[in-house]
C-alpha cells in the first residue's frame, strides 16, 4: 500500500514536469495566428520583430504516406520561406468532420482546409473567394470543369486538389470460366449475374454493392445517372423522385433481393467489396481508379479488367466523379498573411511536388500539368483522366446536399427492408424540396 | 461501541462546519470546470439555431426539440437505446458478479485468470468492436473459419441475416466489454467481507446458496449498486461499439441515441438537434437516477 | 467415515468444476485476441482469402516490427502513459478527500453533492466536445497533454468518489478515532490507517481510471493536433487510411497497447486481496 501511495506521488511529480514541459513547448504550435472570433494575437504585427507569419492547415489523410508527405512538404516549405511558419495537421477521414466542426464552432478555423465539402462553410460566409488567395499562375493550371464544381453565386470558393472516377471492374477469369461477356446494359448485367450465380452455386457473389452510411450515395448515383435520371434538373431543382430514379433504384434493389449481390449491402462497404473482389469472392463491382493499387498493395493476384458502367437501355454510360478541395477560411488576414497563404498554395500546386503527391495518393490530378505527369508515368491513366473529365459529380455546391446524401442512403436501406421505393423517394423529395 | 466520537471539539465550530467543504473542494472545482461548463454549453446549443458549419445564429426556443420529437426515427432509436441499455446492463451485471464469485476463490492460476479478465477492458472499444466485426463476418469471418476447420459447419453461415441479429451481436459485444468492470467492482466488495461471517455460517450448517443470499449479496450490494447505476449511464451513452460494427445501419434499425445524434451533428450538420437529443437522453437518465436516489440513497443514509 | 469421503469427493468435483468454468471463460475472453493476433500475422490477401485458415499460413512477425517504423509508436505509448498516469494521479488526489468527507463527515449538501456527481456523468463525451474545447481554449490547454489529463481526471471523479465512499463506509471508523486521540491529525489518520485497509477499493479505482484514460479517444482526437503528443488511440489512426485500412497493423499496434495495462494490473493485483487480512480490523 505504501508503494501505491509512493507511486501516486511520483505520478503527481511527473505530471508537474509534464505541465511545465508542455507549457514551454506548445505555444509555438498552439497559438492560432488569426482567430476569427477573438482579437488577433501578436503575430499580426510582425514587421519590426521579424516574427514569422503562421499559416495553419488541416489536411485529410488519404493513405498511410500522407502524414509523412506533408511533414516533408512543411519542412521544405518552411526552410525556403523564412518568414512563414506553416503548420499542417493531418486528420483521418473518419474524424475530419468532427475535428473541423469543433474548431469552427470555437472560432478556430484553420487558414487552409483540405476536405471534400465546402458549401456549408460558404453559406456561413466563412470562406474567401479563390481569386483572393490563389495566384493567377496557379489558377490557370486547373481543369475548368473541376473549378465549376465549387461555384456558388458565380464565385469560385475552393480549388480542387484531386479527383477520382468510377468504372466497372470485373474478374476476367470468372467471366471466362462461366463463358459470359462483359455486361453493358442492365438486362445483360442481370443475365450475367444469374449465370455466374448458377455456375458457382452461390459461392461467388456476382455483383458487389455498397449501400452503407459510408458511401451509399455513390450507389444511388451509379444507377440513377445510368438510367437518365439525376439528383437535380438543369435549373438545379431537386428531382429525387423522378420516374427514372424510381426505376433505377427498384432495379438495384431487385438485384439484391434476387441474391445476385454480396450478402449484406447495408453493412458491407466498398472496401469490403474491394477486398472480396481481390479475393475472387465478388465477380464484378463499380469502383474507383485506385483499385489496381489496392490489389497490388494488398497482395491480391486477381486477374481483372475495366469497362464502362452498365446502363439501362440506350442511355449513355456515366462515370461518377468524386472531387476534394482546398479552401481558405476568412480569418481576417493582413496583406502579409494572405501573401503567406498564397505562397503555401503556390508551393503545393507547383508541378513537381503536386504530381508526386497525386501519384503517391493514387488519385487523378486536378491540374493539366499533373495530368501530363501522370500520363507519362502510367499510360493507362490517360484514359482515366478522360473519364473523370466527362464524369458527373454530386451536387455538393447545393446547401441541402448533406441532407440529400443521408436521405438517399436511408431510402436504399429502407427499400432493402421491403419498403416501397416510390413512396420513400416521394417522402424524401417532399422533405428536401417542400 | 460508538463512544468517544461526540462532544470532543465544540471549540472550533466554524472550522468544523467548513472542513468538509475543503475536503470536497478539489473534486468540485475539477468537475465544475471540465464537465459542468461543457454541459451548460450543450443546453445552450439545444435552444440555439446553429448553422451547418457549426456557428450559433440565434435563439431557436424549443424548435430543435420539436424537430427531433417529430422525426419518425426518434421512437425507433429510443426503443433501441432502452433495449441496448437493459440487456447489456442486466446481463453483464449477472455474469460479472458470477465471475467475481469464481475469481474470489483461491486457486492456482488465479492471478493469471484475473489478468485475462482485464483484457477486454484494456483494449480500446473501437479496436475491440473491429475484432468482433472480423469474427462474425459472413465471408471472411474468423468464427466461420474456425467452425469450418473444426468440421462443425460445411459452408459459411450468415450470422447477421437481419438488423435484429446484428443488434444482438452488438449487445453481446457490449456485455463482453462491460463484464470486467462489473467483475472487479464486485470483487473489491467481496474482498472486504470478513471471512469470519462465513465460518460462523458454515458452523451453523448454512448451504452455499444460503450464504450467498444472506451474507454475500447484502454486503456486496453497495458497491454493486454504484457500479450498476454508473453502468446504466455509461452503457446508455456508449458510442464506439455500435458505430464501428454497423454505424446504425440499416435505416437506423441499430442506432442508439448517441450514434443517432453523432450522425445528426457531424454528417447532417444539425448540431442544434443533436444537442436536443442529448438533453432528452439526459432527462431520461435523470428520471431513472432520481428514482434510484430516492429509494436507495435515503435508506442507506439513515 | 463414508460421510467424510463423500465430502472430499464433493470438494474435488467442485474444484474440477471451478477450474473447468474458469478455463472456458478465459478461452472465450481470449478468443478475440487470438483472432487479432492471427490477423496481425497475416498479409492482407490472406486475411480476406475465401478459403482462409485459422492460423496464418506464413506468420508475418515483421508486421509487429513494421509498425514501429511506420509510426512513432514509442512516442504515442509514452504519451498515453503520461495521460493515463497523470489522470489517475489527479483523479485520486481530488477524489480520495471527497470520498473521505462523504464517508466520515456530516455536512449540508452531502446528498446534493452525491447527486451532482452522478448527473455530471450523464452526457456522452461526444456531445460535450464543443464545450470542452471552449474551456480548453480559455485555459490555453488545447493541444496539450495537461488538458487531456484534467478532462480524464474529471470524467472519472464519479466512479472514484462513489466506489471509495462505499469502501470507506464499510470500514469501521474506530481505529481512525483512536489514532486521532493519539495525536494524529485527520489527514495522517486517513493516510496511515484508512487507506491501507481500503486497498482493494483503491486498487479497483486506480485500474478503472487508468484504463478509461488509456482508452479515451474522442476528446484526444479533437484537442490534440500535434503528432508528437498524440496518444496511442489517436496515433494509430495512421493505419486507417481513406484508401485502405491496414488491419494487420491496427491489430498489431492494439496488442502492444494491452501490455502496459496488464503489467500495471499484475503489479498491483495482490492489493486486491489485502482486504482479506485487513478485514479483521472491523469491529
Amino acid at each position: 500500500m505504501k508503494k501505491l501511495i509512493a507511486l501516486l506521488l511520483a505520478l503527481v511529480m511527473v505530471l508537474g514536469l509534464v505541465a511545465c514541459g508542455s507549457g514551454n513547448e506548445t505555444p509555438a504550435t498552439d497559438a492560432p495566428v488569426s482567430d476569427a472570433g477573438n482579437e488577433t494575437p501578436a503575430t499580426d504585427a510582425p514587421a519590426a520583430s521579424g516574427e514569422k507569419v503562421e499559416v495553419t492547415m488541416i489536411a485529410a489523410q488519404y493513405g498511410t504516406q500522407t502524414a509523412d508527405w506533408w511533414a516533408n512538404f512543411v519542412s521544405e516549405f518552411n526552410a525556403a520561406n523564412e518568414n512563414i511558419n506553416l503548420v499542417v495537421d493531418v486528420v483521418s477521414w473518419n474524424d475530419i468532420y468532427t475535428v473541423v466542426n469543433t474548431r469552427i464552432a470555437n472560432g478556430e478555423a484553420p487558414d487552409l482546409l483540405n476536405i471534400d465539402v465546402f458549401a456549408d462553410y460558404q453559406a456561413d460566409g466563412l470562406l474567401l473567394p479563390a481569386s483572393e488567395w490563389v495566384s493567377e499562375e496557379t489558377y490557370a493550371k486547373f481543369y475548368p470543369a473541376f473549378l465549376e464544381q465549387s461555384v456558388v453565386d458565380d464565385v469560385v470558393w475552393a480549388v480542387p486538389d484531386l479527383a477520382s472516377a468510377r468504372a466497372l471492374y470485373y474478374n476476367v477469369d470468372i467471366l471466362n470460366e462461366v463463358g459470359v461477356e462483359v455486361p453493358t446494359t442492365w438486362d445483360e448485367l442481370t443475365d450475367v449475374c444469374q449465370k455466374i450465380y448458377d455456375y458457382y452455386g452461390g459461392e461467388v457473389y456476382p455483383w458487389g454493392v455498397d449501400m452503407t452510411t459510408d458511401e451509399g450515395q455513390a450507389c444511388f448515383a451509379y444507377y440513377i445517372w445510368n438510367n437518365g435520371g439525376d439528383f437535380t434538373d438543369a435549373e438545379g431543382n431537386w428531382t429525387l423522385n423522378s420516374a427514372e430514379n424510381v426505376e433505377a433504384i427498384e432495379y438495384i434493389i431487385g438485384l439484391v433481393n434476387a441474391g445476385l449481390t454480396n450478402s449484406d449491402p447495408a453493412n458491407e462497404t466498398r472496401y469490403d467489396n474491394q477486398d472480396m473482389f481481390g479475393a475472387g469472392k465478388v465477380a464484378m463491382m463499380i469502383g474507383p481508379n485506385s483499385i489496381p493499387t489496392y490489389c497490388s498493395v494488398g497482395g491480391y493476384d486477381v486477374n481483372y479488367a475495366v469497362a464502362s458502367i452498365p446502363v439501362n437501355g440506350d442511355n449513355a454510360s456515366v462515370s461518377a466523379g468524386v472531387m476534394d478541395r482546398i479552401m481558405c477560411f476568412d480569418n481576417g488576414y493582413t496583406d502579409e498573411e494572405l501573401a503567406a497563404v498564397t505562397a503555401v498554395v503556390d508551393a503545393f500546386y507547383d508541378d513537381e511536388p503536386y504530381s508526386e503527391w497525386v501519384l503517391m495518393e493514387d488519385f487523378l490530378p486536378a491540374t493539366s500539368a499533373g495530368g501530363e505527369a501522370m500520363a507519362a508515368a502510367n499510360p493507362e491513366s490517360a484514359a482515366w483522366i478522360e473519364i473523370v473529365g466527362s464524369a458527373k459529380f454530386y451536387p455538393t455546391a447545393k446547401a441541402e446536399w448533406a441532407d440529400v446524401k443521408q436521405g438517399v442512403i436511408d431510402v436504399l436501406q429502407q427499400a432493402l427492408l421491403g419498403e416501397d421505393v416510390q413512396t420513400l423517394l416521394d417522402d424524401l423529395q417532399a422533405e428536401i424540396a417542400g | 461501541m460508538k463512544k468517544n466520537s461526540p462532544k470532543k471539539a465544540p471549540k472550533n465550530s466554524l472550522a468544523r462546519t467548513i472542513e468538509p467543504y475543503i475536503w470536497i473542494a478539489p473534486s468540485v472545482i475539477l468537475m465544475a470546470i471540465f464537465i459542468v461548463i461543457p454541459i451548460g454549453y450543450v443546453f445552450y446549443m439545444s435552444v440555439s439555431e446553429i448553422s451547418k458549419a457549426g456557428l450559433v445564429k440565434g435563439f431557436a426556443g424549443l424548435e430543435n426539440f420539436s424537430k427531433v420529437l417529430g422525426s419518425s426515427k426518434f421512437s425507433l432509436v429510443l426503443k433501441n437505446t432502452v433495449v441496448w441499455t437493459i440487456m447489456v446492463v442486466v446481463l453483464s451485471t449477472v455474469l460479472g458478479f458470477i465471475l467475481a464469485l469464481l475469481l474470489n476463490n483461491k486457486f492456482k492460476g488465479r492471478k493469471i485468470a484475473r489478468a485475462i479478465v482485464v483484457f477486454p477492458w484494456a483494449t480500446t472499444l473501437v479496436i475491440q468492436a473491429s475484432a468482433w466485426k472480423f469474427i462474425i463476418d459472413t465471408d471472411y469471418g474468423a468464427l466461420n473459419t474456425l467452425l469450418k476447420s473444426l468440421g462443425i459447419i460445411g459452408a459459411n453461415v450468415n450470422w447477421t441475416p437481419t438488423p435484429e441479429a446484428f443488434f444482438a451481436w452488438e449487445i453481446a459485444c457490449g456485455i463482453f466489454v462491460t463484464i470486467p468492470f462489473v467483475c472487479f467492482t464486485a470483487l473489491s466488495g467481496l474482498q472486504s467481507i470478513d471471512s469470519s461471517y462465513y465460518e460462523a455460517a458454515t458452523v451453523d450448517g448454512a448451504t452455499y446458496f444460503q450464504q450467498l443470499f444472506n451474507i454475500t449479496l447484502p454486503l456486496v450490494k453497495p458497491s454493486l449498486t454504484v457500479a450498476t447505476v454508473l453502468n446504466i449511464i455509461y452503457v446508455f451513452n456508449s458510442f464506439p461499439i455500435v458505430w464501428t460494427i454497423t454505424k446504425g445501419d440499416p435505416a437506423s434499425r441499430t442506432d442508439t441515441l448517441v450514434t443517432y445524434l453523432y450522425k445528426l451533428a457531424f454528417y447532417n450538420g444539425k448540431q442544434g438537434e443533436a444537442a436536443a437529443v442529448s438533453v432528452i437522453g439526459f432527462l431520461i437518465l435523470l428520471v431513472c437516477a432520481s428514482v434510484y436516489m430516492v429509494s436507495t440513497l435515503k435508506k442507506g443514509d439513515e | 467415515m463414508n460421510d467424510n469421503i463423500r465430502v472430499n469427493w464433493q470438494k474435488l468435483l467442485l474444484r474440477i468444476l471451478l477450474y473447468f468454468v474458469v478455463a472456458v471463460i478465459c478461452v472465450v475472453i481470449l478468443y478475440p485476441y487470438f483472432v487479432m493476433l492471427c490477423t496481425a500475422l497475416k498479409s492482407r490477401a490472406e486475411i480476406f482469402s475465401i478459403n482462409g485458415t485459422v492460423l496464418p499460413l506464413n506468420a508475418l512477425w515483421s508486421n509487429f516490427v513494421d509498425i514501429w517504423k511506420k509510426a512513432p509508436m514509442a512516442q504515442y505509448m509514452l504519451n498515453s502513459i503520461i495521460i493515463a498516469g497523470g489522470s489517475t494521479a489527479i483523479a485520486m488526489v481530488c477524489g480520495i478527500p471527497a470520498a473521505y468527507a462523504l464517508a466520515r463527515m456530516k455536512f449540508k449538501g452531502q446528498t446534493a453533492f452525491l447527486g451532482f456527481i452522478i448527473v455530471s456523468q450523464m452526457f456522452a463525451p461526444v456531445v460535450l466536445l464543443i464545450g470542452i474545447y471552449k474551456v480548453m481554449q480559455v485555459m490555453n490547454l488545447t493541444n496539450s497533454l495537461l488538458g487531456l489529463i484534467f478532462i480524464n481526471a474529471a470524467f472519472n471523479q464519479a466512479f472514484t468518489i462513489w466506489l471509495l465512499r462505499g469502501t470507506f463506509m464499510s470500514i469501521s471508523a474506530e481505529m481512525e478515532q483512536a489514532a486521532t486521540i493519539d495525536g494524529c491529525n485527520r489527514i495522517q489518520a486517513m493516510m496511515k490507517i484508512l487507506l491501507p485497509v481500503a486497498a482493494p477499493g483503491i486498487v479497483t479505482t486506480l485500474i478503472f481510471i487508468f484504463i478509461n484514460a488509456w482508452n479515451e479517444y474522442t476528446v484526444a482526437l479533437c484537442l490534440i493536433s500535434t503528432d508528437t503528443i498524440k496518444p496511442l488511440t489517436v496515433g494509430i489512426n495512421i493505419f486507417n487510411g481513406y484508401n485502405m485500412i491496414e488491419w494487420q497493423y491496427l491489430f498489431a499496434a492494439s496488442i502492444f497497447a494491452i501490455i502496459p495495462v496488464v503489467i500495471l494490473f499484475m503489479s498491483i493485483e495482490k492489493n486486491l486481496t489485502a482486504g482479506l487480512t485487513a478485514g479483521g480490523v472491523k469491529g
